[in-house]
């Protein structure tokens, strides 16, 4: 454990293997300083190197009504899908991790299981079966929608708390006369409340950024974000995109920055 | 340990999701298996009848369009997972052993900001990067490397980078995990008996990552097979995927039961590489207790 033996003037292997990650991260955050410099550039197509500075994009983006609609019902979708997906999804975990089910490793891979069947799938599915009900597209669709693939998210970080704390506070709690109700709420709830709240984090930014689910299950003039600005690029590439791109990867970041605020970004390694 | 008593009432907490699960999830899936094999919509239309006819439109393709898609759809998927695999592993190997707190928190963020960015915008940074007036061929054409644009985009190459990088993040967390798992002292006693560092690595970290570079991979094949966003806007005439295929039969040719027969299709697929990847990552957790 004393003096590093590995420490060596100079050593070519290990500086190629810092140099070869250097440039993949670079490959990884790159794009999305780009995005901030087309964001930011007055031209009116894309164009680089960048000219100058201006917000006119941005302004574009929040002076049109299509962009603001969008951003509005995706916003909207986003919270109540953050809500409910919180109270399902905790509510889930608890009956996985304290209920004594019968086959909970199955159940658990049945409700993770959104997260592995093809997105589009699960929009197209949803899409047939508004269609054969005659339900016709509604907002609530939508809402049940993303909050099935939200869900898994909430399970996964609130499990993840789960399992890590220890059973013995709520045993103590028990043995000390608190009634299993008590134990529930002034126990438990207070110990999963990082994982929940960092779950349904995820949740909004899952339920914001949705594309694939939310593809087939909207209406014209009541299009999410996501869905508005791949009608747009398909057509037009100008700084708007660009414009829109920072406003949602700004909220994405100042999300990460809450996670890791609440409850360090290892839950999420466990995939 | 786990006694054989009976659920408790916490067990009831399950109920919301269990129906959520069944109404938007389980019987959404029924009726687009039902739908594939029918005629049209037999709520609607009383003349509906049971067919097989879309699969056999898959099968017998007369129009030529939909192995090819089937095949242009795992062979996307199959490039994307080996380069998302060559380019993640050293990041991932480098997490791993970072000895520094705040370096690996850093790194940490750096892979996850990518997957909190929606897919819609970083396909969009791409293709800033790659279009012909793009960031990569401007440059190019600035220092008089070349004359006229690299065909970067609208083609299966800028599709495939494209997702690489959207899902090279999967990768590098699946691996991470079983890379740290790694005992390093086995490493570094092949490397006392005298085995240089690249052949201490090849011969005992990359074995031993095995299951990870696994389970990381049919992740990451899962995922670009279904992906549809980027295909369409990277792809531009040149690729028709599965899941482009799906979208237009309900978008322009409005044809739900046919689509639905597409989506049995790509769901059969993607079943078999999650059911692989459960058992990978079953064995993984067994190798795990005994050691």
């Amino acid at each position: 454990m004393s003096a590093a033996p590995n420490r060596r003037p100079f050593d070519a292997g290990r500086a190629a293997y810092l140099a070869l990650n250097a440039l993949l991260l670079a490959f990884l955050l790159l794009p999305i300083a780009i995005v901030l410099v087309f964001a930011l550039n007055p031209t009116p197509y894309i164009s680089f190197p960048p000219v100058g500075v201006s917000l006119r994009w941005f302004e574009k983006f929040f002076g049109s009504a299509e962009f603001m609609n969008a951003l509005w019902l995706s916003l909207w979708v986003a919270t109540v899908v953050l809500v409910l997906s919180i109270v399902i999804g905790a509510a889930c975990a608890l009956a996985l991790a304290r209920g004594n089910l019968p086959g909970r490793a199955v159940l658990t891979a049945f409700f993770m299981s959104p997260l592995m069947v093809p997105a589009i799938l699960t929009g197209l599915a949803l899409f047939q079966a508004y269609l054969l009900s005659g339900i016709g597209r509604p907002v609530w669709g939508l809402i049940a929608a993303h909050t099935l693939v939200a869900v898994p998210y909430v399970i996964r970080t609130t499990l993840a708390v789960l399992h890590n704390f220890d059973r013995r506070i709520e045993e103590a709690a028990a043995v000390l006369g608190a009634s299993p109700t008590r134990v529930f709420f002034e126990v438990t709830l207070p110990l999963i409340r990082p994982g929940v709240f960092a779950g349904g984090v995820f949740a909004f930014i899952v339920s914001f950024d949705q594309f694939p689910v939310s593809l087939f299950l909207v209406v014209p003039k009541g299009e999410t974000l996501p869905v508005v600005l791949f009608n747009y690029m398909k057509f037009d590439l100008d700084g708007a995109i660009a414009a829109a791109s920072m406003v949602s990867i700004l909220l994405a970041l100042s999300v990460v920055l809450v996670l890791e605020r609440l409850i360090g970004l290892k839950a999420y390694v466990k995939l | 340990m786990t006694s054989a008593a009976r659920p408790s009432p916490i067990a009831w907490l399950i109920a919301p999701a269990g129906l959520l699960f069944v109404l938007f999830f389980v019987l959404p899936f029924a009726v687009m298996t039902a739908m594939s094999f029918y005629s049209g919509n037999p709520v609607t239309n009383p003349n509906a009848f049971l067919t097989t006819r879309h699969y056999e439109r898959f099968i017998f393709d007369t129009a030529g369009i939909f192995h090819e898609a089937l095949w242009s759809t795992l062979r996307i998927g199959l490039i994307t997972t080996v380069v998302s695999l060559l380019i993640g592993y050293p990041l991932a190997h480098w997490m791993a052993r970072m000895q520094s707190r705040l370096g690996h928190a850093l790194v940490l963020m750096a892979v996850i900001a990518p997957m909190l960015t929606g897919i819609v915008v970083r396909t969009f940074a791409w293709m800033t990067i790659l279009q012909d007036k793009g960031v990569i061929n401007t440059t190019l054409m600035q220092w008089g490397l070349i004359e006229k644009p690299l065909p970067l985009m609208y083609n299966e190459f800028g599709t495939i980078v494209a997702l690489v990088h959207i899902y090279v993040p999967f990768m590098v967390l699946t691996l991470t995990g079983v890379i740290g798992r790694i005992d390093e002292r086995l490493e570094q006693a092949a490397r006392s008996l005298g085995a240089g560092r690249l052949r201490a690595f090849v011969e005992v970290t990359l074995p031993l990552s095995l299951p990870g570079i696994l389970a990381g991979s049919l992740l990451v094949f899962a995922l670009s097979i279904s992906a549809y966003v980027t295909p369409s806007l990277m792809g531009g005439t040149d690729v028709l995927t599965l899941p482009m295929l799906i979208a237009q039969q309900v978008g322009t040719s409005f044809n739900p039961n046919f689509a639905g027969a597409l989506g049995v299709i790509l769901l059969l697929v993607s079943l078999a590489i999650v059911v692989a990847y459960n058992r990978i990552l079953a064995r993984l957790a067994g190798g795990q207790g005994m050691a």
